[in-house]
Order: C-alpha cells, then sequence, then structure tokens
C-alpha cells in the first residue's frame, strides 16, 4: 500500500500542476532556467557515464564472443538495438534522477523549511505553477535530448573501442539494421514517461519537507529513491507494453 | 583583459575543485584505514542497520525489475535468434556481470549516499562534529570509519541478495513470456555460467559501496550553511556517486573480465 502511494502521490501532484498552469499560466523564462539546470548541467554526467557504459558493454560483449562465437562483430547489430530500446533511456534516465531530482528536491525541500513556499502563497502565487511546472516541463524536454546525447557518446566510445582495443570492424556497433519505428518509439516513450516523473517525484519530496535541516536531508534521500525507483518501474512497464503489442 | 583571462580563471577554479575534492577523498580513505583495527563497534551495527536492514525492501524491488526486464529484452533476441535455450546464460551474465552490480549501484547511491551525506552535513552544519573534537572524541573513529565499512559491506551484501532474486525472476519471466521451462533456464545459467563470473559482479559491487561511502562522506563533511548547505551536500553525494561508480565499472570490468571472465 506503501509503495501505491509513493508511486502515485507524483502522478496527482503532476495532474494538480496542470490544474494550477491553466490557472496561472506557466513562466517560459522560469522552464528556460530549469532547461539549464536539469539538461545542460547533467549532459556531463550522462555523455560521461554512458560512455564509459558503451566501453564496458563491449569488453563484456567481447569475453563472451570470444569464447562461444570467435567474432565480435556478429553481436553489433543487436548490440545497438538494445542500446536505442533499453540501455540508453534507461540509464540517461538513471542519471537525470540523481542529478536532476537531488538538486530539484534539495532546493525545494530547503524553501519548504524556510517557508519560502508559504511566502509565495501568501503573495497570492501558486508554487505548483510557479516552481513544479518549469521543472515539468524542461525535464520533459531535456530527458529526450540527454538520451540522444548518451546514446550517441556510447556509441562512438564501443566503435572506438572494439576498433583500436580489440582490432575488429568498429561499424557493425553502429549498423541500425534491427532498429526499426517501434525501438525509436519505445525510448522515446521511455523518455518522457521519465522526463515527467522524475520532476514530479523530486517535487513531491521537496514540498513535503518540514523542520529544519534534517528533513531536507531526508527529502533528498526520498526524493532520488523514488525517482530512480519510478524510472526502472517505467522502464520495465513501457518494455512490457511493447512487447505484448509485438512492438 | 579580463575576459581574455576568463577562460583561464575557469579553469583554474575547476582545476582547484578537483584537487580539492581528491584531496578530502583521500584523506577520508587514508583516516578510514588508520581507524580499521579499532573500528567502533556499537556505530558499526548502526550504520549496517541504517544501510543494509533498512534497504531490504529496496533491493527486493530492484532485484525483480532488472530480473524481469531483462528476460523482456533478452527474449526479444532469443526468439528473433532461435536461441531461447541459452537465455538464461545470457541474461543470468549480464545481471552479474553489469545490471545487477551497476543498477544496484545507482539505487544505492540514491539510498546510502544521500542518507549518510545528509546525517554528516546535519552534524557538521549543527557544529556536533567540532563539539566531538571538543570532548577529545575523533570524528573519524567514531562516525565515518564504521561508515565507510558498513556500506562497502551491505552494498556487497544487497548485490548478492539482487542478483539472487533478479535470477529468480528472470526464470519466472523467461517461463511466462518465451514459454522457456525453469529447468532449461537454470540449466543453461548453471553449464555456462562460473564461480568467477559471480566473483566479478561481487568485487565490482564490493568497489561501487565503498565509492558511495567515500564520496558521500566527504560530500558530508565539506557542508556548509543550515538547511541548504545540507540539501545541496546530499544532491553532490549522489551525483559524485554516480560518477565514481562508472569510472570505477570502466576501470575494473577489463582486468576483471581478463582475470575471471
Amino acid at each position: 500500500m506503501n509503495w501505491v502511494r509513493t508511486a502515485g502521490a507524483p502522478v496527482i501532484l503532476l495532474w494538480r500542476t496542470l490544474l494550477a498552469v491553466r490557472r496561472s499560466g506557466l513562466s517560459w523564462r522560469e522552464c528556460l532556467v530549469q532547461l539549464v539546470e536539469l539538461g545542460t548541467r547533467s549532459a556531463w554526467l550522462v555523455g560521461g557515464g554512458l560512455a564509459f557504459f558503451g566501453t564496458v558493454m563491449v569488453t563484456i560483449a567481447y569475453a563472451q564472443a570470444r569464447k562461444y562465437t570467435g567474432n565480435i562483430t556478429v553481436v553489433g547489430p543487436a548490440y545497438f538495438e538494445l542500446m536505442v530500446r533499453e540501455f540508453a533511456p534507461l540509464t540517461a534516465a538513471l542519471l537525470a534522477a540523481s542529478r536532476g531530482g537531488a538538486g530539484s528536491s534539495a532546493e525545494l525541500a530547503a524553501m519548504s523549511v524556510n517557508e519560502q513556499i508559504e511566502a509565495l502563497e501568501l503573495s497570492a502565487a501558486d508554487p505548483l505553477a510557479e516552481l513544479v511546472a518549469p521543472r515539468v516541463v524542461a525535464s520533459v524536454i531535456a530527458l529526450p535530448c540527454l538520451v540522444t546525447i548518451g546514446l550517441v557518446c556510447s556509441t562512438l566510445a564501443a566503435v572506438a573501442t572494439v576498433t583500436y582495443v580489440f582490432g575488429a570492424d568498429g561499424r557493425s556497433f553502429m549498423d541500425a539494421r534491427f532498429v526499426g519505428l517501434g525501438a525509436i518509439s519505445c525510448a522515446a516513450t521511455k523518455a518522457v514517461l521519465c522526463g515527467l516523473y522524475i520532476p514530479a517525484a523530486a517535487s513531491v519530496r521537496g514540498l513535503r519537507a518540514r523542520n529544519g535541516a534534517a528533513a531536507v536531508g531526508e527529502a533528498v534521500t526520498a526524493g532520488v529513491v523514488d525517482a530512480t525507483m519510478g524510472c526502472l518501474l517505467i522502464d520495465f512497464a513501457v518494455a512490457a507494453a511493447f512487447l505484448l503489442m509485438g512492438v | 583583459m579580463s575576459a581574455a583571462l576568463a577562460p583561464v580563471r575557469l579553469l583554474g577554479a575547476t582545476g582547484l575543485r578537483a584537487l580539492r575534492g581528491a584531496g578530502a577523498l583521500a584523506l577520508v580513505f587514508a583516516r578510514t584505514l588508520l581507524h580499521l583495527p579499532r573500528l567502533n563497534l556499537r556505530e558499526l551495527g548502526r550504520a549496517v542497520v541504517l544501510f543494509g536492514y533498512q534497504s531490504l525492501p529496496l533491493t527486493l524491488g530492484v532485484g525483480t525489475l532488472i530480473g524481469a526486464t531483462v528476460v523482456l529484452q533478452a527474449g526479444v533476441y532469443a526468439e528473433k535468434f532461435g536461441a531461447r535455450q541459452y537465455t538464461g546464460w545470457a541474461a543470468g551474465y549480464s545481471v552479474l556481470w553489469e545490471f545487477g552490480p551497476m543498477l544496484m549501484g545507482l539505487v544505492m547511491a540514491a539510498r546510502i549516499g544521500a542518507r549518510n551525506a545528509a546525517e554528516l552535513a546535519l552534524l557538521k552544519v549543527n557544529g556536533q562534529i567540532e563539539g566531538l573534537r571538543g570532548i577529545s572524541l575523533d570524528p573519524f573513529g567514531l562516525l565515518v570509519a564504521p561508515r565507510v565499512v558498513a556500506s562497502a559491506l551491505c552494498v556487497t551484501a544487497l548485490a548478492s541478495l539482487t542478483f539472487f532474486v533478479a535470477i529468480g525472476w528472470e526464470a519466472i519471466s523467461a517461463y511466462f513470456t518465451l514459454h522457456l521451462p525453469v529447468r532449461t533456464f537454470l540449466g543453461s545459467f548453471a553449464d555456462m555460467i562460473h564461480l568467477g563470473d559471480l566473483l566479478g559482479g561481487l568485487i565490482k559491487s564490493f568497489a561501487f559501496g565503498a565509492a558511495i561511502s567515500l564520496v558521500s562522506t566527504a560530500a558530508g563533511l565539506q557542508a556548509e550553511g543550515g538547511a541548504r548547505g545540507v540539501g545541496r551536500a546530499a544532491a553532490s553525494a549522489v551525483v559524485r556517486s554516480c560518477a565514481a561508480i562508472f569510472v570505477l565499472d570502466f576501470l575494473l570490468t577489463p582486468p576483471l573480465a581478463r582475470l575471471l571472465g
């Protein structure tokens, strides 16, 4: 029951945010500020992380291919499709949840315990429209871009590793013969849903924080864990849905 | 002149920040090593409960999701290439070597890293760390060393539980999605996966756990200024822990794959 409440609270917050935006409008300037915060500042983490991840994945693939098939390039096209469909969206989402989720929950929790949220409400501003909505909009735009950046970095790293370290034809690791509309729409769905969920999960915990610095620490911990678990759950649910649809 | 020097200033500031971070990490690591022989067992027990026992439900959830998702994706290729009987090997190998340690590490960076950094930052901003020094108690011996040891041990133990749960769910998912008998799944797993594969995953998990605790401790002890400082410390602990996990994964996998794979 607790899990349902934890997973459901961000969905309810998203709905309330939508209603608040319809009432009070949306600050596009704040959206741009958040886009820089969530997108641009997470790009190095996602790009670097996925580049390392790409190298590790082909190293593992090489260790097994050497034992069983003798030819690593055979697995290249399947690896690339798996990267597009599964690894790039999931890993980029988890890193964005760490970077963006922690940052958002820390900022909102600090505002909450310092009573700045109440001050906003007293000045007739809606905290959901002013603080949550720009983060959601920025995250929905940023996450597909981060997935693309991560995919490019991991693919380049994999191609370079296979070509220069293992001395095989690395181009097979960017062979898109298995990548169809299904794989791309699966990745895009994951990116958009995680983009919606991460700031919502972080905001729920941040806005609930009360009573001093200890509450801020607890809010950050809970916000990042909720965002991370939400991404894993969304990844599984979307993968299962696409499998059931036969895509 | 000032504008021309801006990139140099930025480079210098970044370099100094990186050096300060590396220095803080090295200090935490060295002082933890020094305190290992006289570890405070009561604090170690408390940290094991905080990091390990209280993370059990999360571990079961992560293991379930990893297992089910890996089989869903592996199943597509198993059907495509007519290699259903090798699903146990492919799914098990990927969980032991990469997804188990890495995904578990990322979730624990959020759970343990943020919590450890927030708790230490709170003690720091409230002046309790200085207070401990004031009554001649070493905060490193009392607070830091037990947490580093507990975090490394807990992440390793939780990772082995994740492997077990994930492989169990893989077998169940393979039965329902690919109609692959559990016996066939576990058969290909047992035939093609060796003890070295399990060891590789556990060594990586131990390293991730140690990195999470060192990085989050350094972040927590650097905290300054009230609630905002605590939030910043917890957030930066998560980000730095995640970055450390990817770098360690990159550094450890090639030699481990050569030795054990």
